[in-house]
């Protein structure tokens, strides 16, 4: 009961948890079922995201190259070999070692300026990224990008669904773990101050270069899913609009929670396909993200901590001022 | 009235330090007041306080009557109070001309007069009046930070330990001007040199742990071997 | 010799384009400590605001001063509204920003539509000269003397006046200057407006240069802006037009010989900077 009492949100997460893995065998929507598989999938982007955004405090511009690199990995592998489990751990491999190295150099050159470069490399890296997925055309088809096939496991929407449930469930209690170890402490603690980190006698590039390796390759673990659940990708995957995806998810939502993140991408996700449906209505929801972005500005002007962290905050006062009252009341 | 300045019970923090902790003192007209104290008792952060770069959470500053302490840094320093502080905050890519005319809020024959008479006082800024700020040696960067805390009408000057890390031949010259600039000006000096600190000053106060704990006349403290001990560390 | 020089001048143009919008970031960021990532999205108001007066007035001279006028009343908006209230805080104003870069490039498609909007130079502009056997584009040469004026007219402003005195002194040390009675506040609005100006030039010159605009190329544009701005040294306003020059020139040359690596040979200089040389090229920042 007191770990129940302690683990609030976890408790909580493994409640809804276990309500979406049942959902499919009580309610049967195939479109409910892809939009919350894109939600799994976006989460854990977001999740990805937010360990270098929230519990390091980096800023990165360029999180979609990540996310496109597993994408554009699955893709060829499936569309050039045979889509077989073999090729599909090989494009999985894949995915790891050029996320890996790729955030590893990025912040090899950045992390230890100030953090305008980390955002700016970032940025027109993953331009980079994306004009060559253009240009490479014998590769990426280009603009157009291409159809491909994915091994039998992953054919049943419900299945799909159910692996990326699993998944999202498996992320999120690793990098639970991630940012409750002696190592994400430490990451914290840059976040909070970084000289300080430093004169304690942390070597904080090295930690801030394994968050963002750690981040990189989640993120190109979502970019496959999200590339198997369509069965298709171009050059969209790069795009800017990923990125922003993220950013809106993890801000708004609440950076440095984890469920922020989640949340994050539930909302955007939901308010997405509906207000796309309201387009029909008016033209005006055909730009549904400029309602996102003017919320984004307010949340970080007015709400730093987003959803999540505002709640938070709010239930700890409420606890605080009961404290008090009870104390006035024995007092009393 | 003869108090130019006050402090009532200022405390400050800086981030999530307490670093004033109830600072107290009153600058009469005409008077060099010298602020004493240990390395990281809180003398430069009174001085900060005081421009507003370091806002007081509790307590008031008055200066000619008038509080002072929720104001900006630009619009404390137009009240008439001029600042040196502790790095003398040069321009450093800029000629000596170009920081004084920073400095210079009005170009008029009065201004042009106090230019006269610093560049008399000292004659190395006209020499190197059209070399960048940055190529100056310690002493000449001193100066020119004291004139363009004097160029101006101020009638208050906070000088922040003018004789740091200067030979002894330049802190004489630094304490010469000041001694010069004291018929004109009323001046707040933070002083770790006693020697120089008790030739300029008039009266004293000793700031420790953020606090003000002792006041009176040079006199008094020159005299009182104990104080000097105490707060000091001078025999 | 006649494909060298037009390669030249085109790298030349669309060098002053990308220094027109890396000069207000670099400035901004060396008085203010910011990394504007909405300054494309000026950029990009400048070019349909300015075009659209363009089309509405038939002068391209009044759409140009439409288009820096834009540029100075979304620069006070800014800076008033969007920067100040987090000032002081990286990581918020770095997020900040680029939440305006995404509202300001989706209102463009909410007031001119999403699609992409064609623009042609005024007939004075428009053709080329003849000189020995060698065609020169018209429109470039005007691209590239317009920049060349703005460059004069920014360096006599920070050299010659108060305000560019001021400017230059907060750069090296904003206390200081509020020490000697100088409200910063007011020059950073001032900076913020003359920087997002010379965006909003920018945009309305590449217009009828490139023939077409559409909301994603402010930031286009801004990535090589960024990569200007760190080639250049942040903050250093003369740093700024040779990298942005260097960038341009690169960038033309490269797109004839191997058009696919043009970027990537911009990206690589500027690792290359961040490596050996994180303060520029070009000489301390001021």
């Amino acid at each position: 009961m007191k770990w129940l009492r302690t683990n609030k949100g976890t408790t909580l997460f493994w409640i809804v948890a276990a309500f979406l893995f049942l959902l499919p065998f009580v309610y049967e929507s195939r479109n409910l079922m892809i939009l919350l598989t894109q939600i799994f999938i976006f989460s854990v982007f977001a999740m990805s995201y937010d360990l270098l955004l929230g519990f390091t405090g980096i800023v990165s511009f360029g999180h979609a190259m990540f996310f496109g690199i597993g994408a554009y990995s699955i893709g060829i592998f499936m569309k050039r070999f045979e889509p077989t489990m073999l090729n599909f751990l090989l494009a999985l491999l894949a995915t790891l070692a050029l996320t890996a190295l790729v955030s590893f150099l990025v912040g090899l050159l950045t992390l230890r300026l100030k953090s305008h470069f980390y955002a700016m490399l970032t940025l027109s890296l993953s331009g980079l990224f994306l004009v060559a997925a253009e240009k490479w055309r014998s590769l990426t088809h280009g603009n157009d990008g291409f159809t491909f096939r994915v091994p039998e496991q992953f054919i049943d929407r419900t299945d799909y669904y159910l692996i990326c449930l699993l998944i999202i469930a498996a992320v999120f209690m690793m990098l639970k773990r991630f940012t409750n170890s002696p190592l994400g402490r430490v990451l914290q603690a840059i976040r909070e101050n970084e000289q300080r980190t430093e004169s304690l006698g942390f070597h904080v590039l090295h930690y801030k270069i394994a968050a963002s390796i750690v981040s990189g390759v989640l993120a190109g673990i979502a970019g496959i899913l999200y590339a198997m659940s369509l069965r298709f990708v171009n050059t969209s995957v790069f795009s800017m609009d990923i990125t922003l995806d993220a950013l809106l998810m993890t801000i708004i939502g609440g950076v440095g929670t984890l469920y922020g993140a989640m949340i994050g991408a539930g909302l955007i996700e939901f308010a997405h396909d509906w207000l796309t449906g309201l387009a029909k209505e008016h033209w005006i929801f055909e730009r549904w993200i400029i309602f996102f972005g003017i919320i984004y500005i307010l949340v970080v002007m007015f709400f730093p901590k987003g959803i999540v962290g505002t709640l938070r905050t709010i239930t700890w006062k409420r606890k605080k001022q009961q404290a008090v009252k009870k104390k006035e009341k024995l007092a009393g | 009235m003869s108090e130019l300045l006050q402090l009532k019970d200022i405390e400050t923090h800086i981030g999530q330090y307490h670093i004033l902790q109830g600072v107290s003192l009153e600058v009469k007209r005409g008077e060099v007041t010298v602020l004493l104290g240990r390395n990281g008792a809180g003398k430069t952060t009174t001085l900060r306080t005081i421009m507003g770069f370091t806002p007081a959470s509790k307590g008031s500053v008055i200066f000619k009557g008038e509080s002072i302490h929720t104001l900006a840094p630009y619009t404390i320093a137009n009240k008439g109070i001029g600042f040196v502080p502790e790095d003398q905050g040069i321009f450093s890519g800029l000629t000596v001309e170009e920081n004084m005319k920073v400095a210079m809020q009005k170009e008029n024959t009065e201004t042009l007069k106090r230019m006269d008479w610093i560049l008399e006082l000292f004659p190395d800024l006209k020499k190197f009046w059209k070399k960048p700020g940055g190529l100056l040696s310690g002493g000449q960067k001193q100066m020119l930070a004291i004139a363009r805390a004097y160029i101006n009408e101020n009638e208050l000057l906070l000088i922040d330990e003018p004789s740091k890390g200067l030979a002894p031949i330049v802190v004489e010259k630094v304490m010469e001007s000041i001694t010069q600039m004291k018929e004109q000006r009323t001046i707040v000096l933070v002083e770790q040199n006693f020697m120089m600190a008790s030739t300029i000053g008039d009266r004293y106060y000793i700031i420790d742990d953020g606090q003000t704990v002792s006041h009176g006349t040079m006199q008094e403290l020159k005299e009182n071997e104990e104080k000097k001990r105490k707060y000091l560390g001078i025999a | 010799m006649d494909l060298f020089l037009n390669l030249a001048l085109n790298g030349l143009a669309t060098g002053m384009l990308i220094f027109l919008l890396a000069a207000g970031l670099t400035l901004i960021f060396g008085l203010m400590d910011v990394l504007n990532f909405a300054h494309g999205g000026l950029f990009a108001w400048g070019a349909y605001s300015g075009l659209w007066i363009y089309g509405k007035t038939g002068s391209f001279l009044i759409g140009i001063a439409g288009a820096i006028l834009t540029g100075f009343l979304l620069g006070i908006i800014t800076e008033k509204w969007i920067i100040k209230p987090v000032y002081g805080n990286h990581v918020q104003q770095i997020l900040i920003t680029l939440g305006l870069m995404l509202v300001l490039s989706e209102m463009l498609k909410v007031i001119w539509g999403p699609n992409q909007i064609t623009a042609t130079p005024p007939d004075y502009l428009k053709g080329s000269w003849e000189l020995g056997g060698v065609i020169i584009i018209k429109y470039r040469v005007f691209i590239i003397l317009a920049g060349l004026l703005i460059y004069t007219c920014v360096q006599f402003l920070l050299k010659k006046t108060k305000i560019g005195l001021v400017v230059r002194a907060g750069v090296m040390n904003k206390e200081m200057v509020q020490a000697l009675g100088i409200n910063i506040q007011k020059v950073f609005m001032f900076v913020f407006m003359i920087g997002a100006g010379m965006a909003a030039l920018g945009g309305v010159l590449l217009g009828p240069y490139s023939g077409v605009i559409h909301a994603g190329m402010g930031m286009e544009f801004a990535i090589l802006a960024f990569i200007v701005v760190v080639i250049g040294g942040m903050g250093n306003f003369s740093g700024s037009i040779l990298a942005a020059i260097l960038v341009g020139l690169s960038g033309s040359f490269m797109a004839y010989y191997v058009p696919d690596l043009s970027l990537a040979v911009n990206m690589l200089l500027m690792a290359v900077v961040l490596i050996i040389r994180p303060q520029g090229l070009f000489g301390a920042k001021g």
